[in-house]
């Protein structure tokens, strides 16, 4: 049926104003993922369990899967593109690579998305907090020690840039 | 993954709201946080004509302290009450409910209009709400009702709600005695995971020093609906304080409740533990009365 309006939704994704028309059942993560072509944010359960589509909304964490798209008019979205710059790292992103946070590689945007809402709010964190902090995100390969120690070596690293 | 087509409606005013919900009646699906909603129509168990999305009303959001009421907006997410400085301050266990509901991302989005709505049985808001008798607020084109969180759940996903209502409000008496409450929920993970059997007390004194004037008692999980540990209330009330009474209110709990077997847990280990959490969550409500 086609018959279903369309919607206009304007946000600022990663920086930059966005305008782009919608159907009402598309989810914040269909038009990130395929209209938008912005590949880090990924479809994992599509039901809100394992945190591959986690994406900042106003600096909160949530799951993308989650949102109808028209949920994202007038928002400040970021996503995994939005954390380093083309050559440069943001340093969460080279402390998984550092301390091995990375097997697959499938969860880690989300992950990244869920440590930097973290250290936005908490500059630095206990281990417990960071453990709290991505207990919406499933990991399948590393058994999640490496990921929560690149959590806080990045946070700190992070605080001593600013 | 898609959702199901539908016809989308961005209300900015409850009475608008009320109107579009009042004229498509049973075609129409409120959206709130959507977790609950966008689950359940991915799944294809539901597949509403309409989506009424109430995130563009301003009057539903926000938490405010006044008159001696706490007022909790439909659209405040459990992330918000959680972090709530009013809600720590003067409804500690609905906070500590709050923060372990499903994981950080889900509280971003959840509501707890949806939360009451969804009338799930092991739902983490419910229980603490209906200990200090909080009341919902229905309002529709015609007019509003007041119905208080006891009365509201009728069975697992049904409430009193008709379609053509909107819940706006949850508003919270806070006790003129000295009082003191908690929640605990336990699951077989820590995060992401509906309990086994969730218990909230509150306990109110008579006087700072006093024996129990009342006791409420909250079990979820237990039964279709959140339900009230009536005998257990009847063993704590007009008494002094002390393990021996929280143990005998703990077996009056357990014999209250009605669990089931299912692949989380056997009724006898959750009646078991209904027992446990409502002697526990009676000492700390105890321990904050008294430091009140
Ligand atoms: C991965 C996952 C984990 C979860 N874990 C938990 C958990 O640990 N504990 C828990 O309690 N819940 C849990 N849930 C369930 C859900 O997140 C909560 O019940 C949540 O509070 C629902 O709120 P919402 O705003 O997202 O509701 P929505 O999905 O927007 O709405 C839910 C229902 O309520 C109706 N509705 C919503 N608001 C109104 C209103 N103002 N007036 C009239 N009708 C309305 C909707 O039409 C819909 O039928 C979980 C869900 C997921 C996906
Ligand atoms: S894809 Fe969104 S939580 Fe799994
Ligand atoms: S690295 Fe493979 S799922 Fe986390």
């Amino acid at each position: 049926m086609d018959t279903y309006s369309v919607i206009p939704i304007r946000f600022t994704l990663n920086g930059d104003k966005v305008s782009i028309e919608a159907g009402a059942h598309e989810t914040a993560l269909t038009v990130i993922r395929e209209r938008l072509s912005l590949k880090g944010t990924k479809e994992g359960c599509g039901m809100g369990e394992c945190g591959a589509c986690t994406i900042l909304v106003d600096g909160k964490s949530v799951n993308a899967c989650l949102m109808a798209a028209p949920q994202l008019e007038g928002r400040t979205v970021m996503t995994v593109e939005g954390l380093g710059r083309e050559g440069k790292l943001h340093p969460l992103q080279e402390a998984f690579l550092e301390h091995h946070g990375v097997q697959c590689g499938f969860c880690t945007p989300g992950l990244l998305m869920s440590a930097q809402s973290l250290i936005l709010e908490t500059p630095r964190p206990t281990h417990k907090q960071v453990v709290e902090a991505i207990s919406g995100n499933l990991c399948r390969c590393t058994g999640y020690q490496q990921i929560v120690d690149a959590i806080q070596y990045g946070a700190d690293k992070t605080g001593g840039e600013e | 993954m898609l959702l199901p087509k539908f016809e989308y409606h961005e209300p900015k005013t409850v009475q608008e709201a009320c109107r579009i919900v009042g004229e498509l009646g049973e075609k129409a699906k409120v959206l709130s946080g959507g977790t609950d909603l966008l689950v359940n129509m991915k799944k294809k168990l539901i597949q509403p004509e309409h989506v009424v999305s109430l995130s563009k009303i301003e009057d539903l959001k926000g938490i405010f302290r006044e008159n001696g009421q706490v007022k909790i907006g439909a659209c405040a997410t459990a992330g918000e009450i959680a972090g709530s400085e009013v809600i720590k301050d003067t409804l500690a266990d609905v906070a500590e409910a709050a923060s372990v509901l499903g994981s950080p991302l889900i509280r971003n989005l959840a509501t707890i209009a949806g939360n009451m709505t969804s009338a799930r049985p092991a739902a983490d808001l419910p229980p603490s709400l209906m200990a200090y008798g909080a009341k919902a607020k229905l309002v529709k084109a015609s007019g509003e009702r007041s119905v208080d969180l006891n009365d509201f759940f009728t069975g697992v996903g049904k409430t009193v709600m008709t379609p053509d209502e909107i819940l706006t409000e949850i508003a919270v008496e806070i006790p003129q005695e000295p009082y003191g409450d908690h929640y605990i929920k336990l699951g077989v993970r820590q995060a992401l995971e509906i309990s086994l059997v969730n218990v909230a007390a509150l306990i109110l004194l008579d006087g700072p020093e006093g024996p129990i004037k009342e006791a409420r008692i909250v079990l979820g999980s237990v039964a279709p609906t959140p339900i009230r540990a009536l005998s257990a209330e009847t063993v704590l009330a007009g008494q002094v304080p002390s393990d021996v009474l929280f143990e005998r209110a703990g077996e009056a709990a357990a014999n209250d409740s009605k669990p089931i077997d299912d692949f989380r847990g056997s009724a006898e280990y959750r009646r078991d533990m209904v027992g446990v959490l409502t002697k526990r969550a009676l000492k700390t409500a105890l321990d904050r009365a008294t430091s009140r």
